[in-house]
């Protein structure tokens, strides 16, 4: 018999995550803040519900894809939240990026209450969550993370265990970290490219292939050589992820200068207009500063 | 004709700018989160409350000196908050250092109820309260303003209006920008001296007759010479108010590099177990980046 799922929070991730489950068989019970977003789920056999509480009622495992802490705490432990409608025993799945911090406060707070917790934040965007092939870091028990394997399996291709409950909020912190700075290794090196008269699509040729390779040379570099900034990942949510990495070095006691840069990159982005749009826009910013005044 | 003044908040600042107060003759009605905080002041005369909105009640001004911005909006939003007790026409003024975005939404937030708010945080540290002698900066209403200068003067001496509700926060955060990367300019300026045979001492002494003079090159410089990190002003307060700046900055979109790196300095600090000490130890950090202990 397969585990009866709940799953709050239907946007552009959790909707085809969702979807993916339904179509493995899963029956879910749904929530979304907006009605709409529950319409497609309900037409493939979901039910639909009025609160995370009501959605996680009678759930084995319940999901959450929502954007900011502040959302998770509300959704999890809030009026209404799950904490108020799942039975002992559940065990509550975050999917979203988070801070570290709160993510172990909350499953702290589960924990009491006897609702086991993983956090699970993803990678590969819009499409890796339709084509199921998200990347999944998952923190929490290994013997809860077994029993979730399954369902995570329907929504990802490289799932990894990576410790106790935030663990996997500090792996994706990494890959931000990691990605991000070579973002901005990519904007500077096409401004400067740009800067010194040449083309940049000979450019991003060159790297491609090299030892400057990386995804993100390949994908957003692609963008910023031809000055197309359709999402892509919209750059506020990186602009919001970013800022939990630099959050938890304060609480560790850290530096991290090169995040902490390319955070007040993305302070710029933000600011001048550019929250909806592809994140390779940072290379915009950069040659913004060395403006060529005529 | 007497007013009637509030104080929350009775720590480290807290405790001496009331006593200031009282010592002026103001009758105060006092609250503080530990019971213990308020016998000092219920001793030279204040009378004790037992939640901010009680403290407000009677008050034409009411002051708060608490932590952090949730600490401010606690105190006036929450329950049993300032809200609750301030009569339409009282006047609240937050000496704490906090969001400026967020001072602003509360003055708003005050301004439905016909409740004046100032923004006035402070620099000068537990001496200057203590003496009567901490630098405020203002935000707010100029009759606002001109009605409380009495009772800041009381706590003290250079008194600036600089605009308009959070443009105190604001100023007070242009401060940590310019410390904060004063201190750092010193730090890598010493650490580059050394390196290079030089003596940072006659560095800091040539650097002083011109455009690097800074009252930091002067203070911090020194205790940088000297390795005597006595606080001055701590690095755990320093990495706060930092930190505030940082959010700020994020929540409105702007880019602030420098500060950035020299908030991560302070992070390294903390990390390594030094939050105690004087700002100016700082320069630990430069000189561990260059010897990789």
């Amino acid at each position: 018999m397969l585990p009866k799922v709940g799953f709050i929070g239907l946007g552009v991730m959790g909707k085809p995550m969702a979807m993916n489950l339904i179509k493995n068989g899963y029956s879910l019970r749904v929530y979304g803040r907006r009605k709409e977003a529950m319409a497609p789920l309900v037409e493939a056999g979901a039910v639909a519900c009025g609160s995370a509480e009501e959605a996680a009622r009678g759930c084995d495992v319940i999901f959450t894809m929502v954007t900011t802490t502040r959302d998770v705490q509300e959704v999890v432990l809030g009026e209404r939240g799950v904490i108020a409608g799942a039975r002992p025993g559940a065990i509550v799945v975050d999917m979203g990026t988070i801070s570290p911090a709160a993510t172990r406060a909350i499953a702290a707070r589960l924990a009491e209450a006897g609702i086991e917790a993983l956090d699970a934040p993803v990678s590969g965007g819009g499409i890796g969550a339709i084509s199921g092939t998200l990347s999944i870091m998952v923190g929490g028990k290994p013997e809860i993370f077994e029993r979730v394997n399954p369902l995570f399996s329907c929504m990802g291709k490289n799932i990894v265990h990576i410790g106790p409950n935030g663990a996997g909020q500090v792996a994706k912190a990494c890959n931000q970290m990691v990605m991000l700075i070579a973002l901005q290794g990519l904007a500077e090196a096409f401004a400067f490219a740009r800067k010194s008269g040449l083309d940049s699509a000979r450019v991003y040729e060159a790297l491609s292939g090299g030892a400057a390779q990386s995804r993100i040379l390949e994908v957003l570099g692609k963008r910023m050589v031809e000055r197309n900034y359709d999402p892509g990942i919209e750059a506020r949510l990186h602009y919001k992820d970013i800022q939990i990495v630099l959050d938890e070095a304060h609480t560790l006691g850290m530096a991290l200068p090169g995040t902490a840069l390319v955070t007040q990159m993305f302070n710029a982005l933000i600011g001048r207009g550019g929250g909806n749009q592809d994140s390779s826009q940072l290379v915009e910013v950069i040659e913004a500063m060395s403006k060529n005044l005529l | 004709m007497s007013i009637n003044v509030g104080f929350i908040g009775l720590g480290i600042m807290g405790k001496p700018m009331a006593l200031n107060l009282i010592k002026s003759g103001y009758p105060l009605w006092v609250y503080g989160r530990r019971v213990e905080s308020m016998a000092p002041l219920t001793a030279a005369g204040a009378h004790a409350c037992a939640s901010p909105e009680e403290a407000a009640r009677t008050a034409d001004i009411t002051f708060f000196m608490v932590s952090d911005t949730q600490d401010v909006e606690q105190v006036i939003l929450g329950p049993k908050g300032v809200l609750s007790g301030a009569q339409p026409g009282a006047i609240v003024v937050d000496m704490s250092t906090i969001s400026p975005v967020a001072t602003r939404s509360l003055a708003a937030r005050l301004m439905e109820s016909g409740i004046e708010m100032l923004d006035a945080p402070v620099s000068g540290g537990e001496t200057g309260a203590v003496n009567g002698a901490l630098s405020l900066m203002v935000g707010g209403k100029p009759e606002v303003f001109i009605r409380v200068k009495p009772l800041f003067e009381q706590m003290g001496k250079k008194i600036v209006h600089v605009g308009a509700n959070g443009a105190g926060q604001a100023t007070k955060a242009c401060n940590q920008i310019v410390a904060s990367l004063t201190i750092e300019g010193v730090a890598e300026a010493f650490t580059f001296a050394r390196r290079n045979g030089v003596d940072p001492g006659r560095v800091r002494e040539a650097l002083l007759g011109g455009f690097a003079n800074s009252r930091i090159l002067e203070v911090h410089g020194q205790r940088m010479l000297d390795h005597d990190f006595r606080p001055g002003f701590k690095v755990r307060l320093h990495q706060k108010d930092l930190r505030i700046v940082m959010e700020t900055a994020h929540q409105m979109g702007i880019a602030l590099p420098g500060s950035a790196l020299v908030a991560q300095h302070l992070n390294a600090l903390i990390g390594s177990g030094e939050g105690e000490l004087d700002s100016s130890a700082l320069v630990q950090v430069i000189e561990r980046l260059n010897e990789g202990k």
